[in-house]
């Protein structure tokens, strides 16, 4: 909010405190002042007199002969109301305005001693003048004293604008009597409120009706005041609202704004002749169109409430009134309106009206009913004083305030208990009583009688924080906590993630981190997605609208990101959560665009394909413990619109599906600008619930081993696969390993056929003899020619 | 003869002295020394001397022969060094050409900062609590004394799937989902890291998704002081030692009273610099006291329960420490930025 340094010294005593005391006061006990900014800032102005004033032809521009007490200048202006007799704001040569240092130049060639400006020249912010402000000079008051060099002074704009940013439980500061309690506080001084309780107990006997159809209306205030003389406000009125930045219309609606600024309470003020009836019922169950006072028109639906007169609506509650019952110079008779509305109706209304007026945003943020009883008191007191008001009818007041009284009780020792300091009864009692809390003490207990503006208060915790932050944080000591002592460690699946790092960096793969929200198509459409997706209620783009089911697109993403930033060889993971309708799964991506590791000047390369691939994912099952014998390689069936059809695998552990791997299909990678890729995504979740053996020791081997190897030639359609298995199936109870060590198609070949190489390994307690071997060997070489009709090469 | 056993030594010694190589020395062995060298011409031609002299001349060759060999076998050893020496010195190589380009890996800079802080907490016995994204409004906003249409959910807003379910908008979720598994049972000592998103359109310092990490400790005296002690202990493990914590009055809904974090500029020590804007202190965090509302909606009495929580943005620490200027770059994930933490820090 912005707080005007000088409306508060209304309040409260201010001297020896400069603005930047204060904010600094203010920041440390809660209310962070986020700016400190003088309401205007000129040097060297005087108040002048437009003497002569002729057009210059040709242009907008006027000669003005401009009188600044002794002496005349020829000053060139250029504003359409600048006229003989004006009384204006004059910056003569030397005068320091925000947007520079004037000086005596000619302007179309003819010679201007200076300027004539408008307020916000001088800094006013534009918000807080009306438009006949902003696109012409400022014009003085007929009385405005020429040659008065003051002129801040004299303007009221000698203000310093604190920028206080309040926290949502402190919207009662937003209230101007509210702020002047808690500055009170902060800086122990007397606060003094206007004498205005009790104001509106008066008036004569009133036919004005008010019902309330709806319980989002609790309670409502309405008072009807009569012979009231619609006229220009008063000058410090017009100052203050501009320090708060709104501008000044009439005396009537200043003063509806200058008490809802006072006491945070929302007013509406109706024309009473406008009013088609004496009649005010509050519904919300219409649904039509209406013009608010700012001429624009405005869908209402059910459950807005709507402020209704002869069934007609005559405002939006709590938001805006309506344009037909506006006040305005004629107005002689007002109807106004104080009244509580449902916080949460009032936002969803604003919200989707994108009206977040004022007074929509006071009620969003919650006021204290008692408000309204000084609102309209308030009210009553300032029109009678400044618009002549006198013919007041009683006050109507329908529904509850439901206002309790909040008392509660604090020990000191809770209270110290909890802050983990020692402050004294005396201190405690000392900060609550310049709160206006009027504490009462009884042994260790202090009561509490809140004030019916503190609406955030209602436990001890509160009156605990009231404490600290008046006294101070910096008297805080440092500790730890005392309690038994607990176990930190990692979960299994926490581990798990952490030894996958570990071994994805130590490949040379680095980890990436990308977003969670992707395009529809991504999700449904993706690599096996894990269920259907879930979508946002309201995207804030096309890009970002579902939660992804899988990680493929968004790695890919990363991958084509990176190409077309020279970056080559690329080899990333990314461990996360994918997501579908109740469903939940942790994936593992891989993707491998180039070598894997390469050096070209020592001339070698590991290739990122399927086979580098397939090492890192056996690597990792290994490092987890799955031996060899559960995992499942088979071809995919699974995808093969994202991926190779003949270079791409499903993997399996125990029958499980762990995801799929291999080449992506060039037609998906060319999507990305890629050529060939290689990806796997993997599903963690079968890997934590598989079990796995303990490590286990086994003696060395005493005796060597003995290796053979072979050349076969077999049909091309058996895998290597088959004749390792084909192999350890014969029976021979010697063979240790068998390891495929070349494939070989081609020249000396049959055609349809290759070669496979494959070096067999035996070993057993004793130092073997020929013969063991020779029996093992050719029972092995028997199996692999009878089950795969696999020869033996010569 | 004599003078033949003279010459023969000279011009033998000399022939080895003077061999250049192994070869050279072998052709002179052989020459002298070998079945058919002079020596053994000179054994064989002692048959012809009268007999008186045999012996002693016999005697002299002998010598000759084993002098002839030892010289042999010293030049031997020479040679053989020097050309061990040279063949090592044709095995020269450039030491300055680059060595094998080998890839290490990185671990992402968010992950990095997550770690950091588990490991700090796990070592002061807290555990690390993990729970759904795709969040329960119940758990996001309610059980966290936010109820429907409080002002507080604007200051976090929210991506809403349904009325109900959400992307959860801070890991406070999390939280909420302990303290009900907990039925009242204390301590609880945790953090709970994790990926958090609000409506909030990309730009250098906004990013719709980024990375939380909170902590939560419940027990029977815990104090705001004990939340300053954490907090300092976490702030010297982030920023270095000798960071100093400074608090400022806040609001969070689930916390009371709450504070705003600051920890003294690990770039000036304090004094004053363009990171912290001249002040000495960057924010860092939100904390405070667990809210008796919370603990009363979780099922603790907050008359014999206390705690505290606090929550810090992974990215934020993540920028200031290593001098990131623009979010965006944790999403990018450009490898040349994956690779400046590529070290042990």
């Amino acid at each position: 909010m912005k707080l005007s340094y000088k409306w508060l010294g209304e309040y409260v005593d201010l001297s020896g405190i400069t603005p930047e005391m204060l904010a600094e006061k203010m920041t440390t006990a809660g209310l962070e002042v986020e700016g400190i900014e003088p309401l205007a800032q000129a040097e060297g102005l005087c108040i002048g007199e437009v003497l002569e004033c002729e057009d210059v032809e040709g242009t907008h521009l006027h000669k003005t002969e401009t009188c600044v007490g002794e002496k005349t200048y020829q000053i060139i202006c250029g504003a359409p109301n600048c006229r003989k007799g004006l009384k204006v704001i004059v910056a003569l040569p030397g005068a320091k305005l925000p947007g520079g240092t004037i000086e005596a130049k000619p302007l179309h060639g003819l010679e201007s001693n200076g300027m004539l400006c408008a307020l916000f020249e001088l800094g006013v912010d534009r918000k807080a003048l009306r438009q006949d402000q902003i696109d012409g000079i400022e014009e003085l008051p007929e009385d405005a004293p020429v040659g008065e060099t003051d002129v801040l002074g004299y303007l009221g704009l000698d203000d310093t604008i604190l920028d206080v940013s309040l926290t949502p439980n402190r919207a009662d500061c937003s209230a101007m009597w509210n702020m002047a309690k808690e500055v009170g506080a902060i800086l122990h001084r007397e606060v003094k409120w206007p004498d205005y309780e009790g104001q509106a107990d008066i008036g004569t006997d009133t036919d004005f009706q008010i019902n309330l159809k709806t319980d989002k209306c609790s309670c409502y205030y309405g008072k009807v005041v009569n012979n009231v003389k619609v006229g220009p406000s008063p000058k410090w009125l017009r100052e203050y609202l501009n320090a708060a930045g709104m501008n000044s219309i009439n005396n009537v609606v200043d003063i509806s704004n200058f008490v809802m600024l006072e006491t945070g309470q929302p007013l509406h003020y109706y024309d009473l002749a406008k009013l088609k009836k004496h009649e005010i019922t509050v519904v919300d169950d219409r649904q039509l169109t209406m013009t608010a006072l700012d001429g624009v028109e405005f869908e209402i639906k059910t459950g807005d409430i709507l402020i209704t007169t002869d069934g007609e609506a005559t405002g939006i509650a709590g938001i805006m009134g309506g344009e037909e019952s506006m006040i305005d110079e004629n107005t002689t008779s007002l109807f106004i309106e104080a009244a509580h509305f449902d916080h949460a109706s009032i936002r969803r209304t604003s919200i989707r009206l994108n009206l977040i007026t004022e007074a929509a945003q006071r009620f969003t943020k919650g006021i204290e009913t008692p408000a309204m009883a000084k609102a309209v008191d308030r009210s009553v007191q300032l029109l009678r004083e400044y618009a002549e008001a006198d013919g007041f009818e009683k006050t109507v007041i329908a529904g509850e305030t439901g206002y309790v009284p909040q008392v509660v009780t604090e020990t000191l020792s809770h209270c110290n208990g909890l802050l983990g300091t020692s402050f004294t009864m005396e201190q405690v009692v000392d900060t609550l009583t310049w709160l206006d809390f009027r504490p009462e003490v009884n042994g260790d207990e202090i009561t509490c009688h809140i004030p019916s503006y503190r609406i955030d208060i209602d436990g001890t915790a509160d009156i605990d924080e009231e404490v600290v932050r008046l006294l101070g944080f910096d008297s805080l000591g440092s500790t730890l906590p005392e309690m038994a002592a607990t176990v930190g460690q990692l979960t299994p699946v926490q581990s798990f993630r952490r030894t996958t790092r570990e071994m994805m960096k130590a490949f040379g793969f680095n980890e990436i981190v990308t977003y969670t929200l992707v395009n529809e198509d991504y999700a449904t459409k993706g690599f096996n997605p894990v269920g259907e997706p879930v979508a946002l209620a309201m995207p804030m783009s096309e890009a970002r609208k579902v939660v992804r089911t899988n990680l493929i697109n968004s790695v890919m993403e990363v991958v084509q990101y990176n190409e077309a930033h020279q970056n080559s060889n690329l080899a990333f993971f990314e461990i996360s959560k994918v997501y579908a309708k109740g469903k939940e799964d942790e994936r593992l991506a891989i993707v491998l665009d180039g070598d894997m590791q390469s050096d070209r000047l020592h001339k070698y390369a590991i290739g990122g394909d399927f086979y580098a691939l397939k090492g890192i994912i056996m690597t990792w099952l290994s490092r987890f413990g799955f031996a060899e014998s559960r995992i499942r390689i088979a071809e995919n069936q699974m995808d093969t619109e994202h991926f190779h059809p003949y270079r791409s695998a499903e993997l399996y552990l125990d029958r499980k599906l762990v995801g799929v791997f291999g080449e992506l299909h060039p037609e998906y990678a060319a999507k990305y600008d890629c050529k060939r890729v290689c990806y796997a995504e993997l599903s963690i979740e079968p890997l934590l619930t598989a079990k796995t053996g303990r490590i286990r020791f086994t003696e060395l081997p005493k005796f060597p081993s003995v290796s053979r190897d072979i050349a076969l030639v077999v049909e091309k359609s058996v895998s290597a696969g088959d004749i390792v298995k084909t192999a350890k199936n014969s029976g021979a109870k010697i063979l240790v390993g068998a390891e495929v060590f070349d494939v070989y198609e081609g020249e000396h070949i049959e055609a349809g056929k290759k070669s496979v190489a494959l070096s067999l390994t035996y070993q057993t307690d004793h130092t073997l003899k020929e013969e063991e071997i020779t029996s093992a060997h050719q029972r092995i070489l028997d199996n692999l020619s009878k089950r795969l009709n696999a020869e033996l090469r010569g | 003869m004599s003078d033949r056993i003279e010459e023969v030594r000279s011009q033998a010694l000399q022939a080895v002295a003077s061999a250049e190589n192994l070869d050279q020395l072998n052709q002179i062995r052989v020459q002298y020394l070998g079945k058919k060298g002079l020596i053994q011409d000179m054994m064989k031609a002692m048959k012809d001397l009268p007999k008186e002299e045999k012996p002693a001349f016999g005697q002299k060759v002998n010598v000759l022969k084993s002098e002839v060999s030892t010289a042999v076998e010293t030049k031997q050893v020479e040679l053989a060094k020097i050309a061990t020496a040279q063949k090592l010195e044709r095995e020269r190589i450039d030491i300055t050409l680059a060595g094998d380009a080998l890839r290490l890996g990185t671990t992402h800079p968010l992950v990095m900062i997550q770690q950091e802080i588990e490991d700090l907490f796990i070592g002061m016995g807290y555990k690390v609590a993990e729970g759904p994204e795709v969040e329960q409004d119940y758990y996001n906003f309610e059980l966290a004394n936010i109820p429907k249409d409080h002002p507080a959910r604007d200051m976090q807003d929210t991506f809403y799937v349904d009325p109900n379910t959400l992307l959860r908008t801070h890991t406070t979720a999390m939280q909420m989902r302990e303290l009900e598994k907990a039925h009242g049972v204390k301590p609880i000592k945790l953090i709970c890291p994790g990926k958090v998103y609000r409506r909030d359109d990309d730009d250098a310092t906004h990013s719709h998704q980024f990375m939380q990490c909170e902590g939560l400790v419940v027990g029977d005296h815990v104090t705001l002081t004990d939340l300053k002690g954490t907090l300092e202990f976490m702030a010297n493990k982030l920023f270095g030692d000798g960071r100093k914590i400074r608090f400022r009055p806040s609001y969070f809904p689930f916390t009371e009273p709450s504070v705003e974090v600051d920890v003294s500029c690990p770039f000036c020590n304090g004094k004053g610099c363009s990171v912290c804007k001249g002040s000495g202190w960057i924010e860092i965090l939100g904390a405070g006291m667990v809210h008796p509302n919370v603990f009363r909606m979780n099922g603790f009495d907050p008359e014999t329960t206390s705690g505290f929580a606090f929550g810090v943005g992974l990215e934020r620490v993540a920028m200031l420490k290593y001098g990131i200027n623009d979010i965006r770059n944790f999403y990018l994930n450009d490898v040349r930025f994956l690779k400046t933490f590529d070290r042990f820090d």
